[in-house]
């Protein structure tokens, strides 16, 4: 009895120690799905919401009248820089530019950089991404094999500015 | 077929062998494999794979997220759930345990090394350096090293060859970090891991796998055996002795007709009388339970059994159980022969008083070392005179390793046929030492006995 005790204690110890590590209680560092700066609205077009009757908006008025309020109307002209997304090679950061409802364009602000291997990936998967955000309209694409983090990262900061432009393609 | 003590009556009544528990549970174990590879597919688990660069993370993934399924799984089946147990019964159980947890752990093996590689070569690091850089900087990974390290020793501990070397309650507390390394796996999926909050989908599962282990844990394993403990308030009525060494513990308690419990269980007995409590001791009923007293028979081997004799009138009696399927739910046919050897006899003995057969349908085959060592025979005797049961003690040492008859009694097929001449038409229900216990199965197959009317459990640990 008086080993098991012991046996109890020293496990106890041990695990109080481990958890005094700064990995233990950190959270989530390297996992895509966290944006770890919020998103933010660079510039908007005059009269930029569809609230406001813009000109580029024909044929599509039901998507401004399902909006609900005015803050989540849609912006039909904008730039806005979406979250960083942390992944496991380091943080992604995208901008993107909305004209006449559509996304027009998009850029990288930050990526990860670590070493070479990053700057050969992202050499050849970011371009991708770009043309396949601009042929799907939205942050729904298949990403490029062999760069998956970082296609996770994103999607996740164009996600975020998507949102915050109320984008809905 | 119903099995209730004539003396209650009503209380002990459990389902028939519960086919299609087995199927049903089955079915929740393959589709929570299927559910976690579908998660690893959507999460790009397979356009990963298919290239080059991402190929041994992806296999580490899949690896990591089935062997953390199959050990909440394993956890599930060692919990004690009345209807898992009752499905498979201990021993199955016993050996799917070895079964799935080696599996479990080589998985795991296969995912430190897959997620090593696979990071190693996206980073152009070496393995080692990769690996210290995984254990230290990763978030929840120092927890998950820990884990690992509990889940070796357990998995080590549990070796054949090395598993003897510890005394049975020793080996059971090491086994107990198993929980440890579940807990401290955790961090490191949530946090390092991406699975199991890719999706609200995959977050909702591996988070309901893991309430359902927790919990049927608390329920079955901790609450369950206090608040019978505490409602049927078990006490030491009397120690008897049996034969050299076997002495038969009665019990007194409350309420026990609300206790399912039949003949042929077993439960894990902890006695209040000092220091031994710690540890629980699995015994099986030796007569039909009653609503006011139980009695078991213990075999004083260990340094724990040999204190039974011991116990003072009043101790008392905590209780994990009733445990086993060795009961009469098995029945098939109306003819039964009960194979025992030496304390094997105790589960037999309290299923010959509560079957129900006809005179002459039951019959008793009985061995022991020799003629001082049978326990119960003037009980066996009335029992017999009473109920027209055939008995048949047989003395003596086994003729040999494979043999489970006594010497001068001719071939084991011979006797038996001897013994029990339509022995194909009869429920066997077999205990003892788990080689003489092949050894009778065995030959009772070659006396044409089908496989659903053998009935055996064992209980060596």
């Amino acid at each position: 009895m008086r080993r098991i005790v012991m046996w109890l204690m020293g496990t106890i110890a041990a695990v109080a120690l481990l958890f005094s590590y700064r990995t233990s209680t950190s959270g989530p560092i390297g996992g895509p799905g966290l944006v770890a700066a919020a998103p933010r609205i660079v510039s908007t077009g005059a009269g930029s919401t569809d609230a406001g009757g813009s000109a580029g908006s024909a044929g599509s008025a039901g998507s401004a009248g399902s909006a609900g309020s005015a803050d989540s109307a849609p912006l039909a002209d904008a730039v806005v820089n979406g979250g960083v997304a942390r992944t496991r090679w380091g943080p992604v950061q995208v901008q993107v530019q909305i004209a006449s409802r559509r996304i027009v364009d998009v850029r990288v602000l930050q990526q990860p950089n670590g070493n070479r291997t990053d700057a050969e990936i992202n050499s050849y998967a970011l371009p991708q991404l770009r043309e396949q955000v601009l042929q799907a309209q939205s942050a729904n694409v298949d990403g490029v094999s062999g760069a998956t983090v970082t296609s996770d990262g994103y999607r996740q900061s164009l996600q975020s500015a998507l949102d915050t432009a109320h984008f809905r393609g | 077929m119903a099995d209730r003590p004539l003396a209650t009556g009503r209380g002990w009544g459990l389902s028939d062998r519960p086919q299609w528990s087995r199927r049903l549970l089955a079915i929740l174990g393959g589709a929570s494999l299927a559910v976690v590879l579908g998660l690893w597919a959507g999460n790009h688990g397979l356009t990963d794979l298919a290239s080059p660069g991402s190929a041994a993370t992806s296999l580490g993934r899949v690896t990591g997220l089935v062997a953390a399924d199959l050990l909440l799984i394993q956890v599930i089946l060692m919990a004690r759930v009345p209807l898992i147990e009752l499905s498979w019964g201990r021993d199955q159980l016993t050996r799917w345990h070895r079964l799935v947890g080696l599996t479990s752990f080589n998985l795991m093996l296969a995912h430190i090394l897959l997620i090593t590689v696979g990071y190693a070569s996206a980073a152009e690091a070496g393995l080692i350096s990769e690996a210290w850089d995984l254990v230290v900087n990763y978030p929840g990974m120092l927890l998950a090293t820990a884990a690992t390290v509990a889940l070796i020793g357990v998995v080590v501990t549990s070796f054949r060859a090395i598993r003897p070397k510890f005394r049975y309650e020793s080996w059971h507390l090491l086994h107990l970090y198993a929980y440890l390394g579940v807990g401290l796996a955790i961090p490191h999926e949530l946090w390092t891991g991406t699975d199991f909050v890719s999706s609200p989908a995959a977050t909702a599962y591996w988070w309901s796998v893991y309430a359902l282990a927790a919990g049927c844990i608390v329920v079955f394993r901790l609450g369950l055996p206090v608040y019978r403990s505490t409602r049927h308030r078990l006490r030491v009525r009397a120690v008897v002795r049996e034969a050299p060494g076997v002495y038969s513990v009665h019990l007194s308690g409350r309420r026990l007709d609300r206790l399912p419990v039949r003949s042929g269980q077993f439960c894990h007995w902890r006695f209040l009388s000092g220091p031994g409590w710690s540890r629980a001791h699995p015994y099986s009923l030796s007569a039909a339970p009653h609503p006011d007293r139980l009695r078991i028979t213990v075999k004083a081997l260990g340094d724990d059994s040999a204190l039974v004799r011991r116990l003072r009138p009043g101790t008392r009696v905590l209780f994990e159980g009733p445990y086993g399927t060795l009961t009469g739910a098995q029945r098939q046919r109306t003819r039964v022969t009960m194979i025992a050897s030496g304390i094997g006899i105790t589960p037999l003995r309290a299923l010959l008083e509560s079957l129900p057969y006809p005179p002459g349908a039951a019959t008793l085959v009985y061995r022991a070392r020799a003629d001082a060592d049978f326990a119960f025979r003037a009980e066996l005797d009335a029992l017999a005179a009473q109920r027209g049961i055939r008995l048949h003690y047989l003395a003596g040492r086994r003729a040999g390793p494979l043999r489970w008859a006594p010497h001068g009694h001719g071939s084991d097929v011979a006797l038996l046929r001897r013994l029990v001449p339509d022995l194909a038409r009869h429920d066997v229900y077999v205990c003892g030492p788990d080689t003489w216990m092949d050894a009778v199965l065995d030959t009772a197959r070659r006396l044409g006995v089908p496989e659903a009317q053998l009935h055996s459990e064992r209980f060596a640990w």
